[in-house]
């Protein structure tokens, strides 16, 4: 019964996408904060690697800077706001199918 | 954990944002105030954002990431220092010998896209809680 | 009729000793509900844990609590299916021995 693993890797881009979401929450916290540096997730890479704890917080490359020091793009940190969560619900209601169809197998023999 | 951290730093986001339209409106309330109890006229108010950790969940970011992912607050309140605008009044109660009245340097214009720019971060911040909200929610809907 | 047993004579090959869970101790068949049950206790206890770190301590997201609880209930729902069927067949059997 392999069932304590089920789940595994949606449930690992699920935490992947959560901490992104953070980031992404603080750059927009930050929007205004004289010399702020956007900050972004490396990207995921390989799904069967250990995904969340090798992906590091780093720098946003290729943003341009205000006088102030701060290069927050309000207009890309709304567009990935809305991208990183719906990605996010997107891989929930996979996951919660994945979960049924298990239910259901595991209900199935019960009638055999 | 991440997204309810998430939800603290869009809510430090808030807070500052609020502060800075706050400041922005007693200075378009006080673009002509000449007399202030401390003496003189109104001295334009100014936000300092800085990056901060916002909530007791630092400490548990901290560990989780290595890095930690911070929110903002307004960290003082800089009072304009630069020499007030002289007008020439002489019949005006608060003119000095010469006849010359101290006005605030405030000009509404900029105070009011100040006013929209604050404006505008508070919604992001809003968002961006909305956004944070719906994802906790569909993961709430993984025990059903 | 008898033949003489002559040692050259060749004879059947000797079978191999099943062994393995197919084999017909008594001992190989609990072992395996016994690792079954480990494993229920185990995804139980991980739920625990992760409901317990949730609650009190605000560690882990939603989704991998929700995820140890439903892997808790998988287990415990498949475990109890397959111990129904071992139930029903053992009655079968008893039955049809009388």
């Amino acid at each position: 019964m392999q069932l304590n693993r089920a789940g595994l890797e949606l449930g690992q881009y699920l935490s992947y996408l959560s901490v992104r979401q953070e980031v992404i929450a603080a750059n927009i916290a930050n929007a205004d904060t004289p010399g702020y540096k956007t900050l972004d997730l490396e990207p995921p890479g390989d799904f069967l690697s250990s995904l969340v704890s090798a992906a590091a917080i780093v720098e946003a490359p290729g943003l341009a800077s205000h006088n102030d020091g701060n290069n927050v793009s309000i207009d890309r940190e709304a567009r990935l706001l809305a991208e990183n969560a719906l990605r996010f619900n997107i891989t929930a209601q996979v996951l919660r199918s994945q979960l049924r169809m298990l239910r259901s197998a595991i209900e199935e023999g019960r009638s055999a | 954990m991440s997204l309810f951290s998430a939800i603290g730093v869009s809510a430090s986001g808030m807070e500052a944002q609020r502060k800075r339209a706050e400041l922005i409106t007693e200075n378009l309330a006080n673009a002509e105030t000449t007399r202030t109890p401390d003496g003189g006229p109104y001295r334009r108010k100014d936000a300092v954002f800085t990056t901060a950790p916002a909530g007791e969940s630092f400490a548990g970011i901290l560990e989780a990431s290595g890095s930690p992912v911070l929110g903002v607050r307004v960290s003082d309140v800089t009072i304009d220092d630069r020499d007030p605008e002289k007008r020439y009044l002489p019949g005006h109660p608060d003119a000095d010998p010469e006849g010359y009245v101290a006005f605030p340097r405030i000009d509404p214009a900029t105070e009011m896209v100040d006013l929209l720019g604050a404006s505008r971060g508070y919604q992001a911040n809003v968002a961006a809680i909305s956004a944070v909200k719906d994802m906790i929610s569909k993961s709430i809907d993984l025990f059903r | 009729m008898t033949y003489p047993v002559n040692s050259n004579t060749p004879t059947l090959p000797r079978l191999a000793a099943p062994s393995g869970p197919s084999s017909n101790e008594p001992g190989a068949f609990s072992g395996a509900l016994a690792g079954a049950i480990g494993e229920v206790e185990q995804s139980q206890q991980a739920a625990q844990t992760a409901v317990q770190a949730f609650l009190r301590d605000g560690q882990g997201d939603v989704h991998s609590v929700a995820l140890a609880t439903q892997r808790a209930e998988l287990t415990l729902e498949l475990f109890q299916q397959v111990r129904n069927k071992i139930v029903s067949a053992y009655q079968e059997i008893m039955k049809t021995q009388i």
